[in-house]
């Protein structure tokens, strides 16, 4: 191989690097993300009811949001676990919630106890049927929640 | 040289004495666009032209291209409705993997763009290259100026939210405040007394469909007009 033949190859390979570099964003950016392609109507199967501790809440994910599953007495509740602050990933202290980033405090039905978040985690829609969990779109018809808040699970 | 003789069919016009090789030489070779390539490329850059600041206009122009790039991207999520514009952005820039990126690029590049245009107009004036022959460039290049500010004005609206809202109700009642003409400007402009779904919808049909056909048409005019006077020259 000749010099100039080289460079010429390292050039177009180059070239072809940085093309890829940002073909490749472009291609990722227009694939819709998950949430959206099958948002509405979507009900996921997050478990069966014996998997879920009485009295206790245990995280699962929900559109790819994350949620907890609370089992009390056999009937079961699902709570967002999105800070209605500012919108960090609640944390789960025995049964009730607590945010590490603010320091937010919610009771075991979801209502603040502790600021300075104002408004409760909302639950979503669910059900049991043939012994598996069922859970169905958030519920956010409190219209306090900011436009940010409900962006977090618009997708 | 026509070398027809009676009686014989007459011969193919001879073949370019070195046909250049590859795909481009081809394509260039059948639109009989050789010579015009030949002289594109033979254009020698005059020495004094061998400077920074004579780099500004081309770097417009590649800011634009990178803007419309990003912006036909950004087209496929955006939603320019009053309900669902700001929720559209957020989920851009929050959901949409990469979204952040095209968003800020497109974002950064608009402003780059602003200052670059800004800055170039301000070298083809201290230099004097708007002298003769090159007034009709000079004008094309004041559109161009305003066209971009127009992108920019029409572009910031389009987050709906409270710094769009506001920037383009000042905006907007600036113009109203021409003398006469004032108010049609208003009511065209906003599609209404108030700013609403039809001032986003204008906007955004000036941002994405009619200031893109203008600039590509003016800049179109601008290039070709620098090929033909060339390169001002030295102060």
């Amino acid at each position: 191989m000749t010099r100039k033949g080289f460079l010429k190859w390292l050039i177009a390979g180059f070239g072809a690097l940085s093309l890829a570099g940002v073909l490749y964003p472009i291609a990722r950016f227009l694939k819709p993300p998950a949430s959206v392609a099958g948002a509405i109507g979507q009900v996921t199967k997050v478990g069966d009811v014996a998997s879920f501790p009485a009295g206790q809440l245990t995280p699962v994910v929900v559109n790819g949001q994350p949620a907890a599953v609370q089992n009390v007495g056999g009937k079961i509740a699902v709570y967002s676990l999105i800070c209605t602050h500012l919108g960090c990933v609640v944390g789960i202290s025995g049964d009730t919630f607590k945010c590490p980033c603010h320091g937010s405090d919610f009771s075991a039905t979801g209502t603040v106890t502790h600021g300075p978040a104002t408004l409760p985690l909302p639950t979503y829609h669910s059900q049991v049927q043939n012994g598996s969990v069922l859970v169905g779109p958030v519920d956010l018809s409190n219209a306090k929640y900011p436009a940010w808040y409900v962006g977090e699970f618009a997708g | 040289m026509s070398t027809t003789t009676q009686g014989r069919a007459p011969e193919p016009a001879p073949a370019p004495a070195a046909e250049k090789k590859g795909l481009v030489n081809w394509v260039i070779g059948r639109l009989g666009l050789n010579a015009t390539m030949e002289d594109q490329y033979n254009r020698i850059v005059p020495k004094h032209a061998t400077n920074y600041i004579y780099c500004f206009g081309g770097i417009a122009f590649v800011l634009f291209v990178i803007l419309a790039i990003t912006g036909i991207l950004l087209a496929a999520y955006y939603q320019p409705t009053p309900d669902t514009a700001y929720q559209s952005v957020l989920n851009i820039s929050t959901h949409v993997q990469f979204g952040w990126w095209i968003r800020s690029i497109h974002r950064w590049s608009a402003g780059g763009m602003v200052l670059l245009v800004f800055i170039h107009t301000l070298r083809v004036f201290f230099t004097g290259a708007y002298k003769a022959p090159r007034e009709l460039n000079w004008l094309t290049g004041v559109l161009l100026f305003l066209i971009t500010l127009g992108f920019g004005f029409t572009g910031y609206l389009l987050p709906w939210d409270q710094k769009a809202y506001w920037a383009t109700k000042v905006g907007t009642d600036i113009a109203g405040s021409v003398p006469v003409l004032g108010h049609f400007l208003l009511v065209t402009l906003r599609g209404g007394e108030q700013i609403s779904a039809a001032t986003l919808g204008r906007f955004f049909d000036l941002h994405v469909l009619v200031l893109p056909a203008i600039i590509v048409a003016l800049l179109l005019g601008h290039f070709w007009m620098i090929r033909r006077h060339g390169i001002s020259g030295r102060l």
